[in-house]
């Protein structure tokens, strides 16, 4: 692929008819629309959900706002919908929420506006069991090339009855095949970051998928910390320099997203090019993070964040896992490493999907063994140890793999609970047997 | 008894802040508007958020805080704070608060009584600050909300803030909430009345076993009807899912129940009490408090005859007992 790029020959495609629906959207009374909320650089106090607000409301293609409110994904809608509502001049006049009657419905209007608007960025926020009311289009948006559209999904456990509001990410890990580019974050900053790049990467004409950001329900999504917002001029020099100007609405390749009965090879050779599609986030979504690093200091988009490899080739426990409470495991990492005479690394996913198997090989390849913590409910090993193991699985002599689940339900994951973890692998570091997978909580195997 | 001054936590390592409260009381204001405050210094790491489930109204919440001046990445729960607010004496029917705070730790509470009363009663051993949190809101904003109290009282406790800034942390968050101008100024009042309304001292008053964070025993097998018994209040002691300080009261002297048993099919505990009644059909008697009711309220909304009432309660301590 070519450096950020103003399109391949997507764009003079014209439909059967003829029809190139060009100048539908006067993109730059749009842009000149906007309302700024940041002028300059700016350090503030926020929780996730806000940072996630702020991001969507800094991007001058974000016209549109739907959404339908759940916990803990809630703040989200409140926050764009306050801010939009404080404009009392008007100047805000082009942005709009549009609240629906429930998540499918949403997820609908999402498609129907990303289809005919595609240089505009649609997003939402939702969680749990509002994820699972989109599925039906979402799977659609997934093959339609709707890069446009994203979804922020503020992770909740998928069990309503019992009534639970817990973050973990079974949401999530339950949609892995719906075709969306799936990117975990934690930290306040992180989540303002990815979404700020997101689009970037699903609205390229090379990848053309929509993307779900994602972060933990009440652990990311209520927790506060410093974040530093960017004036929005800067992230729009940043956007604009990837995106302009989509591919015809609904155009893949000459084919209409929506509405066209095709024929069966056709189908099938689309099924293939969504495929390939997906995977070419691996080669783009690397360039889009240093290029993220460049512009605005701060690391971008990446596969995987890490702690504790150096340059160490070989380690002697690596730990594979997603999510905040990974930075328990960064802060007792050394202390741990000090007192039992090992070393000890970790990788928490970034992209989940698609699951960049061979960074992550290259990254664990060293290790003797690999802990894998799972967060979701899985049938079997865990989602992450099915992938970690299959990434490590043409290796002349692959790591021993430890499936464990902790922090099911959105449970606290203590350091005691890293600690009993951590003790298990060095069992199996100094030969003890590891069973297929075995869960944790407040520093004891349940 | 070693002292753990907040001041020097956050210098050398870390302060780690708990809060025990109610849904809808304000704890999460409170601890906010603390994290607003500290993140004023641009050298301090600070990290806050609440844990709530998906209980209604009135159940028992915790918010927490980190700060540092260095990075915080540590994001699970704090189980052995320095510092730890009991923001609703209610709430200490169902958790310890000060379970896991080291002696010569910090106690922050809300309440009318005084730091040698609260030490000798909840057995702490450290620094006890109290505040009069209800009292004040009561008088200002005409609501036993104790919150903006308890966040003075937590800022006192930490210590180096100028009173301005502190006040005006808490009104810039409320602004943020698009609070009209007039409940602002009342918040200034209370955020006044508040700083000079704290009182402290140090006591030594803990047992050697008190406030023992509790061991973890495994989730266990679930009984058979174990979800059902959570669902039905005669299993589960819903009362406490009320705010402290109100509790319902039915009165009616002059006989002007209806009958219309809008109450009665209305109330999801099925605490109405009521009797057969020749003319009316039946005839509301009474309410049973004691256990099952969480004020939810419905009963006075669709009373005709506006008998029921949200009355002021005081908690009695000796309803209260120290788990550990």
């Amino acid at each position: 692929m070519s450096e950020p790029t103003r399109g391949p020959d997507l764009l003079h495609i014209a439909t059967p008819s003829g029809e190139r629906y060009e100048n539908v959207i006067d993109l730059a009374k749009v842009r000149a629309a906007h309302r700024v909320l940041y002028e300059e650089r700016e350090t503030i106090s926020a929780d996730g959900n806000t940072a996630a607000a702020i991001a969507t409301l800094q991007m001058w293609r974000c016209l549109l706002f739907a959404g339908f409110p759940i916990t803990p994904s809630t703040k989200w809608i409140e926050t764009v919908a306050a801010t939009i509502a404080r404009d009392p001049a008007g100047t805000q006049a082009a942005k709009r929420v549009k609240l629906l009657e429930a998540e499918h419905a949403v997820a609908d209007y999402l498609a129907g506006a990303a289809a005919a608007c595609r240089d505009l960025i649609f997003p939402t926020a939702t969680s749990s069991v509002g994820l699972d009311h989109m599925t039906e289009t979402t799977r659609s948006l997934g093959a339609s090339g709707l890069g446009n559209v994203m979804i922020i999904d503020v992770y909740r456990a998928t069990a309503n009855y019992p009534l639970c509001i817990e973050g973990d990410p079974s949401d999530t890990l339950a949609h892995r095949d719906d075709g969306f580019i799936q990117i975990a974050c934690r930290g306040k900053q992180q989540i303002y970051d990815t979404i700020v790049q997101a689009p970037v990467l699903g609205m390229h004409p090379h990848i053309m998928t929509p993307t779900q950001p994602g972060y933990y329900g009440i652990k990311d999504s209520h927790r506060s910390a410093r974040l530093t917002v960017e004036p929005d001029r800067e992230i729009h020099a940043f956007q604009d320099r990837w995106m302009a100007p989509c591919p015809l609405p609904g155009l893949i390749n000459g084919d209409t997203a929506f509405g066209n009965c095709v024929t069966s090879r056709h189908f099938q050779g689309f099924k293939v090019s969504q495929k390939r599609r997906l995977e070419r986030v691996l080669e783009l979504l690397p360039r889009i993070g240093a290029d993220f690093e460049r512009h605005f200091g701060r690391p971008g988009l990446a596969f995987f964040d890490q702690a504790g490899f150096d340059d160490r080739p070989r380690l002697d426990i690596a730990v594979a896992s997603m999510g905040p409470d990974f930075g328990t495991f960064e802060a007792l990492r050394a202390a741990y490493e000090k007192r039992h005479d090992l070393s000890l690394g970790g990788i928490a996913m970034r992209l989940l999907t698609p699951f960049p198997r061979d960074q992550v090989r290259q990254r664990l390849a060293g290790a003797r063994v690999v802990l894998v913590v799972n967060q979701a409910h899985h049938s079997g090993r865990g989602h992450l140890t099915l992938d970690v193991a299959d990434a490590l699985a043409d290796l002349e002599r692959p790591p021993r793999i430890i499936g464990a689940f902790a922090g099911l339900g959105g449970a606290d994951v203590s350091e005691s609970t890293w600690e009993a973890m951590l003790d298990d692998a060095s069992a199996v570091l100094g030969g003890a047997p590891a069973p297929p997978w075995r869960a944790y909580h407040e520093g004891r195997p349940v | 008894m070693e002292r753990w001054e907040p001041q020097e936590l956050i210098r050398n390592s870390v302060l780690e802040v708990r809060g025990d409260g109610k849904a809808g009381g304000g704890l999460v204001l409170a601890f906010q508007s603390l994290a607003a405050l500290l993140l004023a210094d641009p050298e301090l790491h600070v990290q806050e958020w609440p844990f709530f489930s998906s209980a209604r109204r009135g159940a028992c919440i915790r918010s927490f805080l980190r700060v540092s001046r260095r990075p915080i990445t540590a994001a699970c729960e704090v189980t052995r704070p320095a510092m730890t607010l009991l923001m609703d004496e209610g709430a200490a029917r169902t958790v310890d608060f000060a379970e896991g705070v080291p002696p010569g730790g910090t106690f922050v509470l809300n309440t009318r009584r005084s730091p040698a009363e609260c030490a000798r009663h909840y057995r702490l051993s450290g620094r006890v600050v109290t505040v009069p949190g209800d009292e004040i809101g009561t008088r200002f904003l005409k609501h036993a909300i104790g919150n903006i109290s308890a966040y003075v009282a937590m800022a006192h406790a930490i210590g180096g803030f100028e009173p301005r800034d502190v006040a005006e942390t808490f009104i810039h968050q409320l602004e943020k909430r698009r609070i009209p101008d007039t409940l602002l100024e009342r918040n200034r009042q209370a955020l006044a009345a508040s700083a000079g309304a704290i009182r402290e001292g140090v006591f030594d008053e803990a047992g050697a076993d008190d406030h023992r964070p509790l061991t973890f025993a495994g989730y266990g097998e679930l009984p058979v009807g174990a979800q059902t018994g959570l669902r039905l209040s005669r299993t589960n002691r819903t009362a406490d899912y009320a705010p402290s300080s109100f509790r319902l009261r039915f009165d009616d002297p002059a006989v002007a129940c209806t009958g219309c048993a809008h109450c009665i099919t209305n109330c999801p505990e099925g605490i109405i009490r009521w009797r057969p009644d020749a003319e009316r059909g039946l005839l509301v008697t009474g309410v049973d408090v004691s256990t099952y009711c969480k004020l939810c309220g419905e009963c006075i909304a669709v009373c005709p005859e506006k008998l029921f009432k949200e009355v002021p309660f005081e908690e009695e301590w000796k309803e209260v007992a120290i788990r550990s």
